[in-house]
């Protein structure tokens, strides 16, 4: 089977070629690859072969190249090559150009030799002419054609001898040699540029034009106002070609784009989804042509030319061809087909009969099968190419394997009934389907009973069933599987919403029992997995703080593809190393509302499926040939290579399944890097005395081994010595700051310990200085002359107690009446500045320009000056501590990493007060102030006075009695129970 | 020295495509081939079994851990399209959230600094890149951006919430502007910078050097450096290490790390920046170290397909 859907039988590369064009000669036995320097001419039976060379000497590309489509003149070919053509000619293994054609003022487009006449030749340039040549009389063409436009493709057509067509950006013209003076017909063909055009092998008015815009049309060009057919892509389409057996079209994608290297087969009686697709090429796919057939062979071979420099050669044998035909030949051909897998056969049977639906009946799937049938035969015969969806088709190929779902689908009434189980929710739908659906024409959605969900909801649906429905056949899409599926996530979220449990979870267990072996694996479609990059199977990551997760490929599994090509980049190239392989059908039914082949369904256990692995080579041979693995390798794996061997000793190895997944290894890493945790640990942060903790971290920074920190300690020990603590007096010399061993040695360290991103060492440091400069320097930054209250020794640093923020903001009003805590007399002292604990350097800096004293400025200046730590980067030392408190609270040391915070100069928010909310005990609305203004009565009364309460209050958090602070501190001084006799043991209830 | 912790057989049914642990380095998260996200408990050298996570219909392809100031959260993406938040509450772990707007494969998830919130950015082969918000009740925002690489996008990253270049600018006493910035890469081979301006994202910057399709990129975490560095992978094998300087974010200038001979699939940097864990198709994982002057070497060598990361010193130090 894989011979027959994989069918390249051929791959020979050509790696110095450079060929940008190719061409297939009418005897199947040539094909000429046109490189800049030489033109290769390849023996097609003999491919391997090194291929004879012409030479050619010019600097521009070949742009067209073909081969005489007539047998008496099959030894030539010619090639265009900016404003020339050339013609060559191939006899007895060597080849030389025997002649030019002359004429083109601008480079040419496209050239093609006659079907009818091997004399004549048409070619296409931008210089808007088209000239058609008799090779007889080369000086000068025989007819020209006067587009006025500049034209991309020319082709004859196949069954008229005068006619030809032409392709200007989006237009199409037809045109009768014999009447040069005006094209015969005109056909608005697209909308953007058309790159391809083809004429129909046996009808003479029917031709595809493949553009920009990312489809393929079809015309008969009598009726040049309207397409026969569309095939939509979502990605502008370089060539479609038909097949030489009836009813196929080759399409490939714009080469520019490097998007999609697979060619696809499509029938044009069936353009929902492509037949086949050709995976091999792992670049874009420049040219391909059909080799003629062999005498007695059915088999057709398509021979494709890639940018990878790759020749392939495809076989596409007569089951393969039929299926380009209709459905109903299909089925026919599949029951004949002996070989048959078991996969096949079920997704056969998918696609014959309606999937799962046990209330389909069998009396109606016959009524279903014979209604549009006909139809569909007899517009079959109407020789149009291409198929309008019907009904029935996407009712036969959708793929509703949806949990809790149910869909009955009655295409004679063009109608379905969803019946859709979620938790308690039950919903009853039925949908009908207009006549022109799904052409612009949405079905409808009615809810009928018992369906039990809220109105609201089912509004909700049907805005989402209408959006989802409107969405697709706008686009002339089928809609019914998206609609079921939008259906149910829109149930099932609303089911988590409601009753707070995720029907997900009580329908499937999250751990379901999953068969060990064969896995349950993932198809992989091949078309749009082109973009799809292809997946990791080993990788690293940096972790935590000290820590290198990575996993392996297990070892067992080698890659298919030899060690020097490298691996693949798209998902695509996964097809090509299946054996089982995608075959169109299971395409088919996967992809019927979008081009997309996925399957939607988790209980799909089939066993022939494509899986990443599917890339690697599974071992089951000892690796005799690479020995190396076993000898060299390392402490952790020992024991597994070891175990591994014995099974194979044992000889039961090859009835073992073999592991698809390698071990993750976690590896402890942090010795690369600069930053210890034991020094986390040990470092202090004493701010009360500097000297004690530098010399402390340069001792714990001995026992780690960093001895070039414990000698910075050192220095930072002695930098911070209380003999060089700066004057405040400007007059009373330089600050030690100033000194090169003051803030210059300082910055130097920073800098050094900055290159080895030793962000310990930095924030440390950083903090260490400030730590040493705060105390002092924020009295008179801030003027205070009179010695500081004790409470800020214990609260040295830049964090302001708890108490004084919430004091000075003031927000607490209803305990800012009574409050008699020391505190806030300090908060009222601070108020003529910035409370101190919010401010910071930079806030100085600002605050600057408001004085003019000149002995002012330079008492600031002098202050600026003694830091050690240049002022200006204190954001950048904040981050440092910032970055250094992320890595302490990875390390889970939050008391190391609050005491480091505790230094960063720009604060948290400032804390905007919280305000008590009070709900009125009369009637439950939230008031403000002492009175409910929905019922006009005192929101809240003291248990004692029984007066309105307005400041200072306490309150059980139990019984939600109270009242004001004082009373309630005598009653509870005696009294141990609530004083309104509820039996509330207020006092131990509210222990905080 | 560098050593081996722990080694944990996932038992996947398939191959594995992403292993993270979280940020304290205590639990272990992997997703499979098999569609399954496990979660293992890996403190201590132990392995054990946390969760089996079930809800992709694909390939599962990353996972990335939440800060855990929100909680114990984990996002996934499969090729399923999907992109699943799960959350552990009360020791279960459920869906918290589901988001099915890309259309294509979703090939990676990346969580951005705390201090912008719960917030997501996912990269998918529909070539958009979709930002997801948690609005706190539970709601998600979602930003999409159209059409970010064209053929597709492959990987996010976030940058770190610092203001470079621009420090003393900033406003007294308020907490700094951070402006949310991230850097995707894609099949259009182009690595590209994004910043939300008045809540819009936009492009900023694009860098190109890369000859093939992009799969991975790093930013760089900050340690309070004025310099930004981002570190890109390729299927060409090359391994880019960008630098800016420019407080304005503007000039990026790209220096080569290393020319592998296979496609590079992913770039890891240590938590302080200075070391690049860069992983491929060859199965190796190197480790590369910038010296003080500048210059990458590669400190380590993983050997192929078992073997422990032994860094070159301790080799050395082992023949001396």
């Amino acid at each position: 089977m894989a011979a027959r859907w994989s069918s390249e039988n051929v791959v020979v590369e050509f790696r110095d070629a450079q060929a940008t064009a190719m061409s297939v000669d009418c005897l199947g036995q040539h094909a000429v690859l046109s490189g800049r320097r030489f033109l290769y001419v390849v023996n097609l039976e003999t491919p391997s072969e090194a291929p004879r060379k012409i030479s050619r000497q010019s600097k521009w590309d070949v742009g067209t190249v073909q081969w005489n489509p007539h047998k008496t003149e099959a030894h030539l070919f010619a090639a265009s090559s900016n404003q020339r053509v050339d013609l060559y000619v191939w006899r007895d293994g060597s080849g030389e150009a025997h002649t030019s054609l002359q004429g083109h003022t601008r480079v040419i487009s496209d050239l093609d030799w006659s079907w009818f006449d091997p004399e004549l030749l048409v070619t296409s340039s931008v210089d808007t002419y088209i000239y058609i040549w008799d090779t007889r009389d080369t000086r000068k063409p025989t007819v020209a054609l006067s587009a006025v436009a500049g034209a991309s493709q020319v082709k004859w057509n196949r069954r008229n001898h005068y006619c030809l067509a032409s392709s200007h950006d989006g237009d199409v013209r037809i045109w009768d040699k014999r009447k040069p003076n005006t094209a015969v017909e005109y056909v608005a063909a697209h909308l953007s540029k058309i790159h391809g055009l083809d004429w129909h092998p046996d009808n003479e008015y029917i031709l595809a034009t493949s553009s920009q815009d990312n489809s393929v049309r079809f015309w008969d060009y009598r009726q040049p106002r309207k397409y026969l057919d569309i095939l939509s892509c979502q990605v502008p389409v370089w060539k479609a070609r038909y097949t030489p057996f009836s009813n196929g079209l080759v399409t490939v994608m714009v080469p520019q784009l490097r998007r999609e290297n697979s060619l696809l087969l499509w029938s044009t009686l069936e353009l929902n989804s492509p037949v086949h697709a050709f995976v091999g090429h792992d670049d874009v796919v420049l040219e391909f042509q059909w080799r003629p057939q062999k005498e007695g062979s059915k088999d057709c071979q398509l021979v494709t030319w890639s940018r990878d420099q790759t020749l392939r050669i495809w076989r596409v044998d007569p089951q393969l061809q039929k299926l380009c035909c209709a459905n109903d030949i299909m089925d026919e051909l599949m029951e004949g087909l002996t070989l048959t897998t078991e996969t096949e056969k079920t997704l056969r049977s998918q696609d014959s009969e309606p999937p799962l639906s046990p209330g389909f009946t069998a009396d109606n799937s016959q009524e279903q099968f014979d209604g549009p049938q006909s139809g569909l035969s007899s517009s079959g015969k109407n020789d149009v190419p291409g198929l309008p969806q019907t009904l029935q088709q996407e009712f036969s190929l959708v793929n509703l394997q949806i949990r809790n779902v149910n869909v009955e689908m009655d295409a004679v009434n063009r109608s379905c009934f969803v019946s859709a189980d979620c938790g308690a929710n039950r919903v009853r739908l039925v949908v009908k389907f207009p006549a022109q659906y799904p052409n612009n024409a949405a079905p409808s959605f009615q809810f009928v009973s018992p369906t039990n969900i809220s109105s609201s909801m089912k509004t909700k649906i049907q805005k989402i069933l209408t959006d989802t429905s409107l969405q697709k056949v706008k686009r002339n899409q089928n809609c019914l599987e998206p609609c079921v599926r939008q259906l149910v996530s829109c149930l099932e979220s609303d089911g988590v919403m409601e009753d707070g449990t995720n029907p997900y979870v009580l329908t499937n267990p999250v751990t379901p029992a999953l068969p060990a072996f064969p896995r349950v694996s993932n198809t992989y479609g091949s078309y749009q997995d082109s973009n799809i990059p292809f997946p990791r199977t080993s990788g690293a990551r940096f972790c935590g703080t000290g820590s290198l997760v990575y996993f392996t490929r297990p070892m067992t599994m080698h890659r298919m593809a030899p060690q020097t090509e490298p691996t693949p980049r798209s998902l695509s190239a996964l097809s090509a190393y299946h054996s089982g392989v995608l075959t169109p059908m299971k395409m088919r039914t996967e992809s019927q509302t979008t081009l997309r082949l996925y399957s939607g369904s988790p209980t799909r256990t089939d066993k022939d499926q494509v899986s990443i692995s599917s890339f690697y080579y599974k071992e089951r041979k000892p690796p005799l040939s690479t020995p190396r693995r076993w000898s060299v390798q390392t402490i952790h794996d020992c024991p597994k290579s070891r175990r591994w061997k014995g099974k194979r000793e044992g000889g039961d190895y090859s009835s073992r399944p073999i592991k698809l997944s390698g071990k993750v290894i976690i590896q402890e890493i942090s010795c690369l890097l600069p930053v210890h945790k034991a020094l986390g640990e040990t470092y202090v942060l004493n701010v009360n005395d500097i000297q004690d903790t530098c010399q402390k971290n340069g001792a714990a920074a001995l026992a780690v081994g960093r001895r070039d920190l414990a000698k910075v300690w050192a220095l930072a020990s002695a930098a911070t010595n209380v003999d060089l603590s700066p004057d405040p007096d400007p007059d009373a010399g330089t600050p030690w700051a100033k000194h090169p061993f003051g803030r210059h040695l300082l910055e130097t360290l920073l800098e050094h310990y900055s290159h080895m991103s030793d962000v310990q060492s930095l924030a440390m440091l950083c903090s260490v200085f400030r730590g040493h400069g705060s105390p002092q320097e924020y009295f008179t930054l801030y003027g205070h002359q009179q010695p500081r209250p004790a409470i800020f020794t214990a609260y040295h640093s830049r964090y302001p107690s708890i108490t004084s923020s919430s004091v000075t903001s003031g927000s607490c009003s209803s305990t800012s009446e009574s409050a008699n805590t020391p505190w806030n007399m300090v908060g009222r002292e601070s108020e003529h500045a910035p409370p101190w604990g919010e401010s910071s350097p930079v806030d100085y800096c600002y605050s600057n320009q408001i004085y003019t004293d000149p002995r002012e400025r330079e008492k600031e200046q002098h202050d600026m000056n003694k830091r050690l730590l240049d002022p200006s980067n204190s954001w950048q030392f904040d981050d440092f501590k910032k970055c250094y408190g992320e890595i302490l609270h990875r390390w889970g040391m939050k008391d190391k990493r609050a005491e480091v915070l505790k230094f960063v100069s720009c604060p948290p928010e400032p804390h905007k007060g919280i305000e008590f909310g009070v709900y009125c005990c009369h009637c439950r609305s939230q008031a403000r102030g002492t009175q409910c203004a929905v019922c006009k009565r005192f929101t809240f009364q003291c248990a004692i006075c029984h007066v309105a309460v307005r400041g200072s209050s306490n309150f059980c958090l139990s019984c939600g009695h109270g009242g004001h602070t004082s009373h309630m501190m005598d009653w509870f001084r005696s009294q141990e129970v609530c004083p309104t006799g509820c039996g509330c043991h207020c006092l131990l209830q509210s222990t905080f | 020295m560098v050593s081996v912790i722990n080694t944990v057989d996932t038992s996947h049914e398939d191959m594995i495509h992403d292993a993270q642990m979280d940020y304290y380095g205590t639990r272990l998260a992997t997703c499979s081939s098999d569609r399954s996200v496990k979660i293992f408990d890996v403190k201590n050298g132990g392995q054990i079994l946390v969760a089996d996570l079930r809800g992709h219909e694909g390939p599962v392809w990353q996972v990335a851990w939440a800060h855990p100031m929100y909680g114990n959260i984990l996002a996934s993406c499969s090729y399923d399209r999907k992109v699943i938040i799960w959350k552990e509450e009360n020791g279960t772990w459920d869906k918290m959230y589901e988001y099915t707007g890309h259309d294509s494969s979703v090939n990676s998830v990346c969580w951005g600094p705390y201090d912008f919130g719960l917030i997501l950015a996912c990269g998918s082969s529909d070539g958009a890149i979709s930002v997801l918000t948690c609005s706190g009740d539970g709601h998600w925002d979602i930003k999409k951006i159209n059409n970010a690489h064209t053929i597709g996008c492959n990987a996010v990253s976030w940058a770190p919430a610092v203001v470079p270049g621009t420090l003393i600018e900033q406003p007294t006493g308020q907490k700094p502007n951070y402006i949310k910035r991230f850097v995707s890469g894609g099949c259009d081979n182009l690595v590209k910078l994004w910043k939300e301006e008045d809540g819009q994202w936009k492009e900023d910057q694009k860098l190109e050097a890369h000859s093939d399709w992009v799969r991975d990129v790093g930013w760089a975490p900050s340690i309070g450096l004025p310099t930004s560095t981002i570190a890109s992978c390729s299927q060409d094998g090359r391994v880019f290490i960008w630098t800016c300087d420019d407080p304005a974010g503007n000039t990026w200038t790209a220096k080569l790390l290393h020319k592998f001979n296979d496609v590079v699939w992913h770039v890891s940097w240590s938590i302080t920046g200075n070391i690049l864990a860069v992983s491929g198709g060859d199965n190796k994982v190197t480790l590369w170290k910038e010296s003080v002057d500048g210059q990458w070497a590669c400190i380590s060598d993983v050997n192929k397909g078992q073997g422990a990361v032994t860094s070159i010193t301790d080799s050395q130090q082992n023949e001396q």
